[in-house]
């Protein structure tokens, strides 16, 4: 996704009612997180777990998070998801950065990229995969699955090599 | 003191204050002890207490909120500290019952007898409180009234005691009445 559509997609969602932004950074949305910082709204963990954790009891005071990870970040957690995000029915956006999905990836993507979309039908988790037309309409999705008190999960593919 | 006799005298101080409570025999003992809408079990998630709780301190800056944590429980989630120790919440107090096991698994050792905790929270920016006896618990909750979170308590306990119930109650539940009790 291009710098400035994930600046404006960082500006939607702090608009329309995400107030905390929470993770463990990945490249494939530097400029999503740069835009958090300069509204100072990011918290910046050492695991992605902890992230969720933290999501989760500010969900519990009512105040809406997004979470932010790399794939790999996003394997670390399936038990946190299952066993507190899932099982007390815990609102929270998580947002996804793909890598493995290009084949000529770093190897050491490869295989959990291969099996990112059967991780997220394994746990149940809906999810988006965003491009440069759809990721408003996909963030009014997000907003109001989590309104209803569902996580749900946007996916953002790393499409480039550097 | 075993573990049931500390959380009896730390709930007691406690009141109506919010508790995010670690998996295990921890939870299971506060269920048993005193079970209340603003106690949160976290009975899944292994590690995590301390993580929801900072993010309910963070939310709720005029209650002071208590994280009940085990030793298996946070060397499980160190980074926690780091975390916390930069955000800073003055309204976290995180008790670590510390009996050196994992007592929910049939007692395998965790190594806080061999490092030392409190110096790991120091240098993570926690006022660090320990305690061995009920007499030194029942006073150190007057004590941290005057001092500005986040402050840890390591209370020293024994292994051993009767296996308090499981919790029984519907997770959403749980969640449910310990969001409205956050509204109060």
């Amino acid at each position: 996704m291009k710098e400035l559509t994930q600046k404006q997609f960082f500006n939607f969602l702090f608009n329309n009612g995400i107030e905390n932004f929470i993770g463990v950074p990945d490249s494939t949305m530097k400029h999503f997180i740069d835009e958090g910082f300069k509204k100072n709204k990011i918290i910046i963990t050492t695991r992605e777990e902890e992230a969720i954790g933290i999501a989760a009891g500010m969900s519990l005071s009512k105040s809406y998070s997004l979470v932010f990870m790399q794939n790999a970040g996003f394997a670390n957690s399936l038990s946190t998801i299952t066993s507190l995000v899932q099982l007390y029915q815990i609102p929270m956006i998580f947002l996804i950065g793909w890598r493995g999905f290009l084949k000529n990836d770093a190897p050491e993507h490869t295989k959990i990229g291969k099996i990112q979309p059967k991780l997220l039908q394994a746990l149940s988790l809906q999810s988006k995969i965003l491009n440069e037309k759809n990721w408003k309409a996909s963030c009014h999705w997000a907003l109001k699955l989590i309104k209803g008190q569902k996580p749900c999960a946007l996916i953002l593919k790393r499409d480039f090599i550097d | 003191m075993i573990r049931k006799e500390a959380i009896t005298i730390a709930v007691e101080k406690i009141n109506n204050q919010p508790i995010v409570s670690a998996n295990g025999f921890i939870s299971r003992d506060l269920f048993e002890v005193c079970d209340k809408n603003s106690n949160f079990y976290m009975i899944g998630s292994m590690g995590l207490a301390s993580s929801i709780g900072l993010g309910v301190a963070l939310k709720n800056t005029k209650k002071t909120i208590f994280v009940f944590d085990g030793d298996g429980n946070i060397l499980m989630n160190l980074g926690s500290l780091i975390t916390i120790g930069i955000t800073k919440p003055k309204n976290l107090v995180h008790i670590v019952f510390d009996n050196s096991s994992h007592e929910s698994t049939g007692g395998q050792p965790t190594a806080t007898n061999k490092i030392q905790l409190s110096k790991i929270a120091k240098s993570a920016n926690y006022k660090v409180f320990q305690v061995k006896t009920k007499n030194q618990l029942v006073k150190i909750f007057q004590k941290i009234k005057l001092v500005s979170g986040p402050i840890m308590i390591i209370v020293k306990i024994e292994k051993g005691g009767i296996i308090s119930k499981r919790i029984n109650m519907e997770p959403t539940k749980i969640k449910n009445r310990f969001m409205d009790s956050l509204k109060k």
